[in-house]
């Protein structure tokens, strides 16, 4: 709108001018593009060093995605009129588009765009500045998938910072092979994690968190002995950690010590209140110790949270074998079809 | 009780605790079949799913004989005519050895059909056990002769059925006196159909990449006749992905019932009505997923009561992490998931099962559970390291209802797949057979130990002259005569009980027909004929 005005004050001076820019601007709100591409183009050759002439023109072929030509318009148009209002944001824009993130920063900077610098700065490199910037935006729109999105690749950019840093300067060290374990898990390769893991403990065996890897690893495989005693190892080092202690809780109970097990999972459940899947594995230990009462409760509580979810399914499921061996027939049935629906999606 | 029966108990406690079921791998001279599953770039998916086993007495000489089903070639027509391909019977002699009678039997020239299982049983109430056969294509039903050989009588028979067939298995669904036919068919699949799965890796397809099917049940109608009843009969209203079947009576109604091991899916328990009908009730009767609500991959199935309660429980073996499943039999129709409080979740959670057996191993009075193992593909180490292709036969042995990890020395790590049950040397101790894919079978037998025994070879009047579906009680143990159940696999139908230091037992046979007869204090470790009241 301020381009318009701009070229409306020139245009009075040349009335042929002002017909291609009129026209222009007609075939660009009824959608016509390369019209008014051809209408702008042609005013920008009539009036080379008119400044709102070529960012006009750049404004629409940006509109087209057509970041490379825009560009040289942009310029074209700062370099004769460096103050020309959001010529600065546009070029930006268009930069950051053809992957000039270093040399977007700076006109994104001057326009005062907020969003778009923090991307720039994450694509230069710059993820500490562009996570700052990424989180006061989502101030504004929490829900927004692209802010998300950059704000993941920010925090996974600091992290692979943080470990070239861990692995470039102490490569040895217990860090250094415990994140080198988790990569390797991570790949899939249980081998080689292992030595990883076990090389970490040796170092410093008291290192939280290795444990409880290794014991992923091994229900991984369904070594469930191995798992139990990875996870008591982690219990034991992190007392206060819940999903050891549920991890315990879910590896005693595969292993058919309800009596063992229970404990575990409701010291997960204190540690932690509320976690779906702890609530899920409470239940059935409680079921099969004989509490049904006390499993229906946890049941209801894993499908309130959990709505439509896997284990929102599974408790549905349980309900009905809980209801049924206790002979509530229509309870049984409406939990089985609950469970049938949630099936089918 | 008084002081003397406890002490006694305890004594019995002891030694029974001590056992431990003593398998071991034998090389019997004569046994010389190699599984030849053809496996190709392709990753045809039949070429992982073969072949069965069946133990037989197929010229009633009273040594248990043995049957493998090949594979066939691929790619192109299978080639089954070339001998390497040909299905073999090897009956054992008296030393223990064997001898292929493949040709002389007529079982040579398996035809144009890639092989999958095998049944057996007498359908036609001669005294001589015949042999169906299951392949992807057509199926084949021989009748034993009685004088050593057998003949082809499908075509006359009517039970070709086509597509791809599983595991079937011999049964008297109506308590006629004849012996009907159950054939579990997997998928709707051929090979102009394949497709490769996997990357980077190719890998076998999950079962979900295709269509189901539905079984199939033939009625017998005497005459060396059947009629397939699969419509009529309610079998045929469900398409499913079946692999495994076992027949018992979970309800004790006298009728024998079906349970399906699907994979993939939720399993079928096909109740039977009892009017030449039968009804889906997995889900109603808590055997149709795992505890979490979970389909697993069924594979193979036993039918039998592992807690003598009297009731008959089913154990279905699947795929690695997803535990195989145990359901007990809570009475009233109902089931429980008891792989989490039996100790077999924490057991077999590694662990990938075909064939599957209940089988009283070391004679203690409890059923334990015996599986063939190996995963379904063969680079899944690639895939997900930490599980393994080839894997050892595992043995769970049953504690008084709880199972425990029983080792197996010196057994090979293997593909294996069906498995198939029976006292091969009459020792009184139950020997097993594994089929291996792509390899010679493991032959694994029992080296006994001082518990007593009692086998029983029952020969039906009223009814079937095998006397399948009649229910044995020795004690407070159970069991239900079948050849049915593992994974393509058929086993001896004769019925054995470890009766642990008792020397005698009171023996109670419920046959198909309703007749009841009991045998008071029959003596121990012998085996037994015992025919049915006319």
């Amino acid at each position: 709108m301020t381009l318009a005005l701009l070229l409306f004050l020139a245009l009075q001076v040349s009335p042929e001018l002002k017909q291609h820019v009129e026209a222009g601007l007609a075939a660009k709100r009824a959608g016509d593009l390369p019209g008014a591409v051809r209408e702008f183009r042609r005013a920008a050759e009539l009036a080379p060093d008119l400044a709102a002439a070529h960012v006009n023109l750049g404004a629409v072929y940006l509109e087209q995605k057509d970041y490379g030509a825009a560009i040289p318009e942009f310029r074209r148009g700062l370099q004769l009129q460096p103050d020309l209002p959001g010529a600065e944001g546009m070029l930006g824009i268009a930069l950051l588009a053809q992957g000039y993130a270093g040399e977007a920063v700076q006109h994104l900077e001057k326009a005062g765009a907020e969003d778009a610098l923090a991307v720039a700065l994450l694509q230069s490199g710059r993820a500490r500045e562009a996570l700052d910037k990424l989180e006061a935006a989502l101030q504004n729109r929490p829900d927004d998938p692209d802010l998300l999105f950059y704000l993941g690749q920010a925090h996974a950019q600091l992290a692979k910072q943080a470990f070239e840093m861990l692995a470039q300067h102490h490569p040895e060290s217990a860090r250094a092979r415990q994140t080198r374990g988790e990569a390797h898990a991570a790949a899939g390769d249980r081998e080689a994690a292992a030595r990883d893991f076990a090389a970490a403990l040796a170092a410093r065996p008291d290192l939280r968190g290795v444990h409880l890897a290794m014991g992923e690893l091994d229900l991984g495989s369904g070594d469930f002995e191995g798992a139990e005693r990875e996870f008591r190892q982690e219990a034991r080092l992190s007392p206060g950690d819940a999903l050891a202690a549920y991890k315990l809780g879910l590896v005693l109970l595969n292993r058919g010590r309800t009596a063992e097990a229970l404990p575990e999972l409701q010291r997960a459940d204190a540690l932690r209140p509320g976690m779906p899947e702890t609530l899920l594995e409470l239940a059935k230990a409680k079921a099969t110790a004989g509490d049904p009462a006390g499993a229906e409760k946890l049941f209801r509580q894993v499908i309130e949270q959990e709505k439509t979810t896997k284990l929102a399914q599974s408790a549905h499921f349980q309900l009905a074998q809980i209801y049924r061996k206790l002979g509530r027939a229509a309870e049984a049935a409406r939990e089985m079809d609950l469970f049938q629906e949630l099936r089918k999606r | 009780m008084g002081r003397f029966a406890r002490v006694c108990l305890c004594a019995a406690m002891l030694c029974c605790a001590a056992q431990s079921p003593r398998l071991r791998q034998a090389h019997p001279p004569g046994l010389d079949f190699q599984h030849r599953n053809s496996p190709t770039p392709e990753k045809y998916l039949i070429e992982t799913m073969g072949g069965g086993v069946a133990l037989l007495d197929y010229n009633n000489d009273g040594l248990l004989d043995i049957f493998l089903v090949n594979g066939g070639k691929l790619p192109g027509d299978f080639s089954r005519r070339q001998p390497p391909y040909w299905n073999r019977l090897y009956r054992q002699n008296r030393d223990g050895t064997y001898t292929d009678v493949t040709a002389a039997a007529g079982l040579a020239n398996a035809g144009d059909n890639y092989g999958m299982g095998v049944a057996a049983a007498d359908f036609d109430n001669d005294g001589f056990t015949d042999l169906y056969i299951t392949n992807y294509g057509r199926n084949t039903l021989y009748r034993n002769n009685g004088n050593g050989t057998f003949t082809d009588v499908t075509a006359q028979a009517g039970v070709a059925a086509g597509g791809w067939s599983a595991s079937a298995g011999f049964f008297d669904y109506d308590n006629d006196g004849r012996l009907d036919l159950f054939v579990t068919r997997y998928l709707d699949w051929d090979v102009g159909r394949n497709i490769l799965c996997g990357t980077p890796f190719h890998a076998y397809c999950r079962p979900e990449k295709f269509g189901g099917v539905t079984n199939l049940l033939f009625h017998n109608e005497g005459g060396g006749k059947f009629r397939d009843v699969t419509a009529e009969s309610g079998i045929g209203k469900l398409v499913g992905k079946g692999l495994g079947v076992a027949f018992n009576d979970y309800d004790g109604d006298g009728f024998a019932d079906v349970f399906v091991a699907n994979d993939g899916m939720q399993q079928f328990l096909f109740h039977n009505q009892g009017n030449g009908t039968f009804a889906e009730r997995a889900l109603d009767a808590g055997v149709a997923f795992s505890d979490d609500g979970n389909a697993f991959a069924g594979m193979g199935v036993a039918f039998a009561d592992y807690d003598n309660d009297g009731r008959p429980d089913i154990a279905v073996t699947n795929l690695a992490l997803e535990k195989y499943a145990l359901f007990h039999n809570e009475g009233g129709g109902q089931f429980r998931y008891a792989s989490l409080s039996t100790g077999l979740a924490a057991l077999t959670a590694h662990s990938s099962g075909w064939g599957v057996g209940l089988q009283d191993f070391d004679n203690d009075g409890w059923k334990d559970l015996f599986a063939a193992q190996s995963h379904v593909l063969d680079n899944v180490e690639k895939i997900q390291s930490g599980l393994r292709y080839l894997e050892a036969p595992a043995l769970f042995r049953n504690n008084r209802g709880r199972f425990e990890h029983s080792e197996l020395t010196g057994l090979p790590a293997v593909a294996g797949r069906g498995a198939a049950f029976g006292d091969l040397n009459n020792d009184g101790y139950i020997d097993t057979v594994v089929s291996v894919l792509g390899g010679p079978p493991l032959v694994l037998l029992n080296r006994g130990g001082p518990n007593h025994w009692l086998t029983l070879k029952l020969v039906g009047t009223r009814s079937n002259r095998d006397g399948i579906g009649a229910k044995v009680r020795a004690g407070n143990q159970w069991a239900y005569v079948t050849t049915s159940g593992s994974y393509l696999s058929a086993s001896d139908a004769r019925v054995h009980f470890g009766l642990g230091q008792a020397r005698e037992a009171t023996v109670e046979i419920l046959w198909p027909s309703g007749t009841k007869q009991v045998l008071e204090r029959v003596a121990a470790d012998r085996i037994v004929t015992v025919k049915e009241p006319e």
